[in-house]
Order: C-alpha cells, then sequence, then structure tokens
C-alpha cells in the first residue's frame, strides 16, 4: 500500500542541508554588504538592491533583517544533521516562519518600498523550497524512527 | 519454563504495540502543532501586511521620495530665503500655503513646475512663498523650518521635497524626525544652524505673521495667491487658480 511516493528521509535531509547551505550564503553576503553603508550588489545593475537596502524596513531594531535570515538558515542546516522529531519539527517551523517572513518582505518591497532586490528574493526562493522541504519531511516522517516514509509502511 | 517464555514473548509484543500507539499520538500531536503553526504564521502576516498597509500616512521620514527629482527642478534657478527667480524679476508671485495641505501638495506637483520651468526660470517672475498655517499644529514648526532651510539656500527644496513627502493632515507625522529628514533630503548642509535657526523666534514669528498677512488679506484656504508687478494695482489677489496657464497670463498680464 503507497499512497505517496515520499523520498527518503537520508535524501530529504541531505536536500536541506544544501539549500540551508546556500542560504546562509546568501544572507550572509547581503549582511556583509549592507554593513558599513555598502548594499549587496544587483546583478542586472539597477538600484533595486541599494533602495531596499537603504529603506527603514531592511532593519528591525537596528539589526539588518538578514542577520535573522543567517540565524534560520544555520538552525535548518543544523536540523538537517538529525533524524527525530524534533529536528522534524524544528526544522518545519523555522521554515514555515522564515517563509512567512519572506512573503513580508516581499509585500514591503514591492508595495511598500516599491523596488526589487535580487537576493532578497533568492533568500525567499530558497525558504520557500526550505519550507517545501521541511513540510514534505514532517508529513512523511513524523512519529517514524525509522528512515522509512509512514505512507510506505504497511 | 516455556510459560516463562511466552510471557517474555507476550510483554515485548505489548511494549511493541504501545510503542506504536505512542509514535501513532507523537505524529497525529506533531501534525497538529504543525497545522497550527501554519494557521499561527498566516494570521501573522495578514495582520502585519493590514497594519502596514493601513499605516499608510505618508510623511515617511526613513523613505523620503523624488529627492533627485526636487533637485533638478531648482538647479540653474537663484533663490533667497523663500524666493525663487531672479531677484530682479519685476513680477512677484506670492503663494501663501501650508506644507500641510493637501491642495498645496497637488499644486507642487502639477502646477506650478510649469511655471517655474517657464517664466520663473527665463526670469519673468519671481516665485516667494509665504507661510499661512491652517491646518494643524504642526504647520508652524513645519514652515519655521523651510524658513530656516531657506537661510541656507535650499528653502524651496524643502518646500517641495516636504509636499512630495506629505502624510495625511494632522496625522501626526510632521515630527522632528520628518522635518530632519526633509532638511537633509533638500540639501540643508548645516543641519545644527537649521535646528538652532527654526526653533528661533525670528522664524517662527516670521510665520505667524505671514499668517496674519494672508488673513488680512482675505484669504481663507490654501494655497492662494496673490500678485505684483509694475502693471498691477499694488498688490493683486489670484484666490486659488484652476490652471497654470491661468497664472502664466496673469504674470504677462503684470509685467
Amino acid at each position: 500500500m503507497i499512497a505517496m511516493n515520499f523520498p527518503t528521509e537520508a535524501r530529504l535531509r541531505r536536500v536541506i542541508a544544501f539549500v540551508a547551505a546556500l542560504g546562509v550564503g546568501v544572507a550572509t553576503y547581503i549582511t556583509i554588504a549592507d554593513s558599513g553603508g555598502g548594499a549587496p550588489t544587483c546583478l542586472a545593475g539597477g538600484g533595486g538592491c541599494e533602495t531596499v537596502a537603504n529603506s527603514s524596513y531592511s532593519h528591525i531594531a537596528g539589526v539588518n533583517v538578514a542577520v535573522f535570515g543567517i540565524i534560520g538558515y544555520i538552525v535548518l542546516l543544523g536540523t538537517a544533521f538529525f533524524a527525530n522529531d524534533l529536528a522534524r519539527f524544528l526544522g518545519f517551523a523555522t521554515a514555515l516562519g522564515g517563509f512567512g517572513f519572506s512573503v513580508y518582505l516581499t509585500y514591503l518591497e514591492i508595495f511598500k518600498i516599491e523596488a526589487i532586490c535580487q537576493w532578497c528574493v533568492a533568500s525567499a526562493v530558497l525558504m520557500t523550497i526550505l519550507f517545501l522541504l521541511n513540510a514534505t519531511r514532517l508529513i512523511g516522517y513524523a512519529g517514524t524512527t525509522t528512515t522509512a516514509a509512514v505512507p510506505e509502511q504497511p | 519454563m516455556s510459560n516463562k517464555r511466552e510471557r517474555e514473548k507476550r510483554r515485548e509484543q505489548r511494549v511493541q504495540e504501545e510503542s506504536k500507539v505512542d509514535s501513532g499520538e507523537r505524529r497525529t500531536r506533531l501534525l497538529q502543532f504543525g497545522a497550527g503553526a501554519v494557521f499561527l504564521v498566516i494570521v501573522a502576516v495578514v495582520i502585519l501586511i493590514v497594519v502596514n498597509g493601513s499605516s499608510e500616512n505618508g510623511g515617511d521620514a526613513q523613505n523620503l521620495k523624488e529627492v533627485s527629482t526636487v533637485d533638478q527642478l531648482f538647479t540653474g534657478i537663484p533663490q533667497k530665503e523663500l524666493v525663487l527667480g531672479d531677484p530682479k524679476a519685476k513680477v512677484e508671485l506670492i503663494e501663501y500655503g501650508d506644507l500641510q495641505c493637501p491642495v498645496c501638495k497637488a499644486y507642487s506637483e502639477d502646477f506650478l513646475p510649469q511655471i517655474i520651468e517657464g517664466q520663473v526660470k527665463e526670469g519673468k517672475a519671481k516665485l516667494v512663498f509665504r507661510n499661512f498655517t491652517i491646518i494643524g499644529p504642526q504647520s508652524a514648526p513645519a514652515g519655521a523650518a523651510a524658513l530656516a532651510a531657506g537661510a541656507q539656500g535650499r528653502g524651496w527644496e524643502y518646500i517641495e521635497l516636504f509636499y512630495r513627502n506629505q502624510g495625511t493632515e494632522n496625522s501626526g507625522y510632521a515630527d522632528d524626525e520628518f522635518l530632519t529628514a526633509v532638511a537633509k533630503g533638500a540639501g540643508v548642509k548645516d543641519i545644527a544652524q537649521w535646528e538652532t535657526d527654526r526653533k528661533g523666534t525670528k522664524y517662527t514669528d516670521q510665520v505667524t505673521a505671514t499668517t496674519e498677512e494672508a488673513q488680512r488679506l482675505g484669504f481663507t484656504g490654501t494655497p492662494s495667491l496673490a500678485i505684483k508687478g509694475p502693471s498691477t494695482n499694488g498688490l493683486e489677489l489670484l484666490g486659488t487658480p484652476s490652471a497654470p496657464e491661468e497664472v502664466e497670463a496673469e504674470i504677462e498680464k503684470a509685467s
């Protein structure tokens, strides 16, 4: 009886680790580029990244939002190294929070700041992928101690 | 002996079954928590967006718009205090305005640029801004801030940039932070001096004086225009013309 064809948890964890590592890279670049009054460089030119980095929305309580991104991606990276329910749920909750925050930041970019920063979009895409991966992991493997997906169990 | 073995076997089975039930319960609980978290995040994002959308009062000190547009508008035009254009221009067009007034904002964006780019730039007329503070308590400090910027030759940049970033009337946006942000955006060089000037009696008294002057002239709303030139009978009141062409014709008539 196979209801859904879930990827193995080991594979999900590998992909999560890879995408989270990319996320750490992107968020770190934004943080470093922004520190010292600079701004990330938009690859296709244009001042989108500069406008976004200089807007009031780029910092929360004086902390660059990308720093929160780094923390989130590191947590997600960490959860990929453990195959237990705590890691599954923590990964899901972190990715969900990050995804919700990315939705909000994208809204701000489009409707408030009226500028798009490619690096922020890249981070939002990575966080969306991580949310989907972690949701798949939680639904497929919550409560299990083996690496077999629940729907595949007889 | 065999009884003991059977008992152990049964116990193992029971433990296995119990752990299976535990695992199922844990899974259900985790998925319920997950669904709850999804719900909470959706609610949080919606609240954030709604709160942000409803705080659309403008006057965002952190995100001033059109700084370069305003700068370009006045490039190459002389100005002293709040007088824009050639000081020797024969015609004087006076705007009595309130920086918090939305109609004045519309004037500054759609009406005045045509006159500034045309007859003011050509030296036919000079444009004078006088505060007529009628909107609310933040109007007078804003007017004084413009006068203080005028002392450093950036008065018209200040007025125009304020208008382009104006918030909702009396929503409290025109606070010290906003006034300072506009001063910086308008290119006021010595912010400390501007800060001292705008709070000094010289400019706050001037705001009161021009407001009283506008009332004496019989104006009741902003913006109100008046014109003075070689062909006018002293100061002539134009009220609030509806098209820049009307003002252009008045300037021609007055010169």
